[in-house]
């Protein structure tokens, strides 16, 4: 009875959040929408991620991998159709990259998904790196000599509002996805995995099938996003998608909102990139620092995030009653 | 021929140093599966610290070895006795990464506040003369280079298989619960492990000033140099890093030679997710807890 109210509440608490955030960009000053761009694109990339490090507890430190594929497979299939209408080009690069995503991810998912823990988490590291470096230096791939993308926006409607709304709907998207796959039984086939992934298989759960398919799925969203950050930056060099601070951030935003919660990666998000963009945004020199204490405190004061401590302090409440 | 021969003779000198800057973090690895993200950093502190002191005393950078490494074993020793092992038991394993990542970040913004982001060399009065043995040719600050590491690693290797303190530190590793029942402070031989790690980092530091020049935002570079050699040549022991280091410093310089001077890096992590598909473990692996 609680359950299905509760999940009620969600859903509606989540579509007025929704509504807001569309109509935010009317009331917010330039800067405060590319800020708002940045939260949601981070918020969906923490929630691609949390897919298959937050339920299933594979922790991926490659996750770059996929937005530089996206980007660049898309970027290129775009260039092949520079005389198509821009909305079509789009559309074009979009199936193009997340076809790459897909088809690498389901390759690379046996062997690297054989892999556990921390093994898994570096394996991953050195894929992303071992793509950035083929990108970078193989010349039909263009990476060092950069991308332009077109601009996909709509006449009349200032670009920045239009991509921040784009990537509203790409954050709404894998919100959704995540939703669904949360509670259905591949999702608790994740969840059982990341408790104990012996028992789980001996239970009867494909484990292999669910980790991969979950890899897979992780990968196709990072692959859109890349390609409509790509795009909301007109410009793209290797470097401006296979950052290994982004493998960072993913891992981040659920450490901080929540590991394995769906509000977690997005409160994360908005706290990380609020923080270094608006708060720090002055002091470059102290920026890094910054960073490095803020994860520092966090594993040690908040090892459950911001979600567990909330919980915390609730279930204190309700015990005290 | 020759220019084969001098390749492999430059890699091995390379491999050489890059065992050495990555046995610290073997160590770190094999005794308590900790991935120390701030190792690379800890390296080039080494670096700095010969710079200040071998100015200050008038010494040759050798000899300030050490000097760096008694400091930076004090300081690995409280790192882990009161940052990372806090971590490790209030959170997980992987969190305890993340931490150290974030000292990572904090220490290099520090070094980027003391000594600016621009590159520093240590060159000791000896630095460009080099010595020819049959047709190859050797500079002399990286052959004393070499032999540093190598004198290094040994005394490492001897140290941990007949001290009583490589025998406590072995035990740990193997079986923590049957140490501990055994009277060993596993929390204290946790630290010493880390202080003896951030000592031979330290010292790695110094003779990678003397060869290369270094900025604070090398340390990267370090930290995933020390992976990749690890992975290669196996965990927890001085000679999985020496071989490991030895085959990473030749497959560089072949790549770099045959293939073009931008693939190293590729080669590096391709072998790096290879070898942990095929054999997690490394080449001379005694992996103590499974990777699958």
């Amino acid at each position: 009875m609680t359950r299905q109210r509760s999940e009620r509440t969600w859903i509606c608490l989540s579509l007025a959040a929704l509504v807001a955030a569309a109509l935010a960009p009317l009331v917010l000053a330039p800067f405060y929408v590319r800020v708002g761009q940045l939260v949601l694109y981070s918020a969906a990339l923490g929630l691609a991620w949390a897919i298959l490090g937050g339920f299933a507890g594979y922790w991926s430190f490659g996750q770059s991998a996929f937005i530089g594929i996206g980007a660049f497979v898309g970027g290129l299939a775009e260039a092949e159709l520079a005389t198509a209408p821009p909305a079509l080009q789009f559309l074009v690069g979009l199936a193009a990259g997340s076809a790459a995503c897909a088809v690498i991810a389901a390759l690379l998912a046996y062997p690297v998904l054989r892999l556990r823990g921390i093994y898994f988490a570096i394996a991953m590291l050195g894929v992303a790196h071992v793509f950035a470096e083929l990108n970078n230096n193989i010349d039909i791939f263009q990476g060092s000599l950069g991308l332009t993308f077109p601009n996909i926006g709509i006449a009349g409607l200032d670009p920045h509002v239009f991509y921040y709304e784009l990537f509203l709907v790409a954050a709404a998207a894998t919100l959704l996805a995540a939703w669904l796959i949360r509670r259905s039984r591949f999702g608790y086939g994740l969840l059982s995995i990341r408790e104990d992934e012996d028992t789980a298989r001996m239970l009867g759960v494909p484990t292999e099938h669910y980790k991969a398919a979950a890899f897979v799925v992780s990968a196709v969203i990072a692959g859109v996003l890349g390609l409509i950050y790509a795009h909301s930056l007109g410009y793209i060099t290797t470097g401006s998608v296979y950052r290994d601070d982004t493998n960072l951030n993913a891992i981040v935003y659920s450490l901080l909102g929540g590991m394995g919660t769906l509000i977690g990666p997005i409160i994360g998000a908005a706290i990380l990139v609020v923080l270094t963009h608006v708060v720090l945004g002055d002091f470059l020199d102290f920026h890094m620092f910054a960073t490095g204490l803020l994860l520092v405190l966090l594993v040690l004061l908040a090892p459950s995030g911001l979600v567990g401590l909330a919980r915390k302090l609730v279930g204190r409440k309700k015990v005290r009653r | 021929m020759n220019l084969i021969l001098q390749t492999l003779a430059d890699g091995l000198v390379l491999g050489g140093i890059y065992a050495l800057a990555a046995v610290g973090f073997s160590l770190i690895f094999g005794v308590m599966q900790v991935i120390n993200l701030s190792h690379g950093v800890i390296v080039v502190i080494g670096a700095y610290l010969a710079l200040i002191l071998s100015r200050l005393l008038a010494v040759d950078p050798l000899l300030t070895i050490p000097l760096v490494m008694a400091a930076l074993f004090v300081f690995g020793y409280a790192y882990q006795r009161w940052l990372v092992q806090l971590a490790v038991e209030r959170s997980s394993l992987l969190a305890s990464m993340l931490l150290t990542f974030g000292v990572a970040l904090m220490l290099r913004n520090i070094l980027v506040w003391i000594f600016s982001p621009d590159f520093k060399t240590i060159s000791p009065p000896y630095a460009f003369v080099h010595f020819h043995l049959g047709e190859l040719t050797f500079d002399l600050v990286r052959v004393s280079a070499l032999a540093t590491s190598l004198v290094l690693l040994c005394l490492l290797a001897a140290a941990l298989h007949w001290t009583r303190f490589g025998r406590i530190v072995r035990a740990t590793a193997q079986q923590n619960l049957a140490a501990r029942l055994c009277g060993v402070d596993a929390r204290h031989v946790y630290a010493l492990t880390f202080g003896v790690s951030a000592a031979f980092a330290g010292a790695s530091g110094i003779a990678i000033g003397m060869v290369l020049p270094f900025a604070p935002p090398d340390e990267a570079f370090w930290t995933l140099n020390a992976f990749v050699v690890v992975t290669l040549g196996g965990v927890g022991s001085p000679a999985g890093a020496l071989v490991g280091g030895l085959l990473l410093g030749i497959v560089n310089t072949l790549t770099a030679q045959y293939v073009g001077p931008a693939f190293p890096n590729a080669t590096m992590f391709l072998i790096l997710v290879l070898m942990l598909l095929v054999r997690p473990s490394g080449l001379l692996g005694n992996a103590f807890s499974p990777s699958r």
